[in-house]
């Protein structure tokens, strides 16, 4: 028999009987499927790593890190903590230090919390109990800030709120960190980054983490927009760029004022065909993630090393 | 030993799964299949489908085939299409001629389920 804690809850389970069994058997509602390994349905998060090693068959580098696990696999021999997967929904204060116009719908916002989080991980912003928005953390931890990059939607109740009414030392809460969209390569993995408008935010937290981790293989980072006024953060990523020899980035719009003038699902298709070992890392709209998630599988990225992160529309429309 | 454990187990089923689900993705015979899903649930799926065909722990029953492929109006030539790149996928694994004669007889038992004959 071993004890294990189940968020908050002592739970002993019978000799040989898995976390999952034991869950279930004590009546907790705990998706699951094949309990074989495979389906990888009953995901679960433990405190210590190391107890649950081997319950990890098959999970991604992402997942591995964040401690989860498959309940159905997992025979404790010893006491451990376990908890859902995204079970956190325990909210922080966090007070605005900065907001600040990059273009003429996008915003940059700082806020101070007291947050362990990987860069490109997305949070839950409220701004009271009825309104809340998800984005991407594009900030890394040398930053004493959280930044996020905010589309402003002349209709999105959020966003038009934060634009226009939330100011400097204001505070609102905040859950998370969610998501596995994280920097796991190994240093000498290729990695190629594709981004849409704001989905440049996690990405930008990722290369930054990336390249302060020491990463020795080459990094492209695709940036696309609409029109060339849309890009943002090209001066900083020049400077990136300008300091590691690794790291090329390429902006596409659809109007000359770009580097490049180029549908970017057609630039990718053609300049980076060959995608075998690389870390793929896609953040945009749902038709892009899938049509580029699709283009580097099929140009030999494994399925486990395409990370994507997709906007999500908040009730049909976009906050 | 099963044919499961002959070829490599789970690395042989990770290894085979991006190969055979590309294969797929690129007949024309059955990617219009394809268009709408999600490709991360449905790889896992695959990785589901083939653990079951070369013998390993699974779960997969002939009535969740045959709920998983109700109204695709699949034929014959569908499911000998999927086989093709199966065997394919396991030829450029260097799979054995015997073990690749095992795995489709697994496949061919699930044939009726997933044709909703």
């Amino acid at each position: 028999m071993t004890a294990i804690v189940f968020e908050g809850e002592p739970i002993t389970l019978d000799e040989g009987e898995t976390v999952l069994d034991g869950l279930l058997r004590l009546g907790h509602s705990i998706p699951h499927g094949c309990r074989s390994g495979v389906c990888q349905s009953c995901l679960l998060s433990a405190t210590e790593i190391d107890k649950v090693a081997n319950a990890q068959t098959g999970l991604s580098e992402a997942q591995k890190q964040l401690n989860f696990f498959l309940g159905c696999q997992c025979l404790p021999t010893e006491a451990m903590t376990v908890a859902r997967v995204d079970a956190d929904v325990s909210r922080i204060k966090a007070t605005v230090m900065e907001k600040t116009q990059l273009n003429d719908q996008v915003w940059r916002l700082r806020l101070t919390a007291d947050l362990d989080y990987r860069p490109g991980q997305y949070v839950t912003l409220w701004r009271d109990e009825n309104l809340a928005r998800s984005y991407s953390l594009a900030s890394t931890h040398e930053q004493p800030w959280l930044e996020f990059h905010i589309r402003h939607y002349p209709e999105g109740e959020f966003s038009s709120w934060l634009v226009e009414s939330l100011s400097k030392d204001d505070t609102l809460e905040l859950n998370g960190p969610l998501g596995q969209f994280f920097y796991t390569a190994q240093s000498n993995d290729p990695m190629l980054m594709i981004a849409m408008g704001t989905g440049l935010a996690p990405i930008w937290g990722i290369v930054n983490e990336a390249l302060m981790k020491q990463h020795r293989g080459p990094i492209e980072v695709v940036v696309g927009a609409k029109q060339a006024k849309d890009f943002y953060y090209r001066e900083e990523l020049g400077a990136l760029q300008a300091q590691f020899d690794n790291l090329q980035v390429h902006w596409l719009s659809l109007d000359s004022d770009s580097p490049e003038t180029a549908n970017l699902y057609d630039y990718c298709q053609s300049n980076f065909s060959q995608l075998s070992d690389h870390k793929v890392y896609l953040c945009g709209g749902t038709s892009f993630v899938k049509k580029l998630r699709r283009h580097a599988f099929m140009a030999g990225a494994s399925m486990r090393d395409i990370y994507a992160d997709t906007f999500i529309a908040f009730g049909g429309e976009p906050g | 030993m099963s044919i499961y454990e002959k070829i490599g187990g789970e690395a042989a089923v990770d290894a085979a799964v991006d190969i055979f689900y590309r294969k797929v993705l690129a007949d024309d015979r059955i990617n219009e299949f394809f268009d709408t899903v999600d490709m991360e649930s449905q790889h896992t799926k695959q990785k589901a489908f083939l653990t079951m065909a070369f013998g390993g722990p699974n779960s997969y029953t002939g009535k969740d085939m045959r709920e998983a492929h109700k109204n695709m109006k699949l034929t014959e030539d569908h499911f000998n299409a999927v086989a093709e790149n199966l065997v394919a996928t396991l030829q450029d694994l260097n799979v054995g001629q015997e073990e690749i004669d095992a795995i489709i007889a697994v496949c061919l038992t699930v044939k009726d389920d997933v044709l909703n004959v």
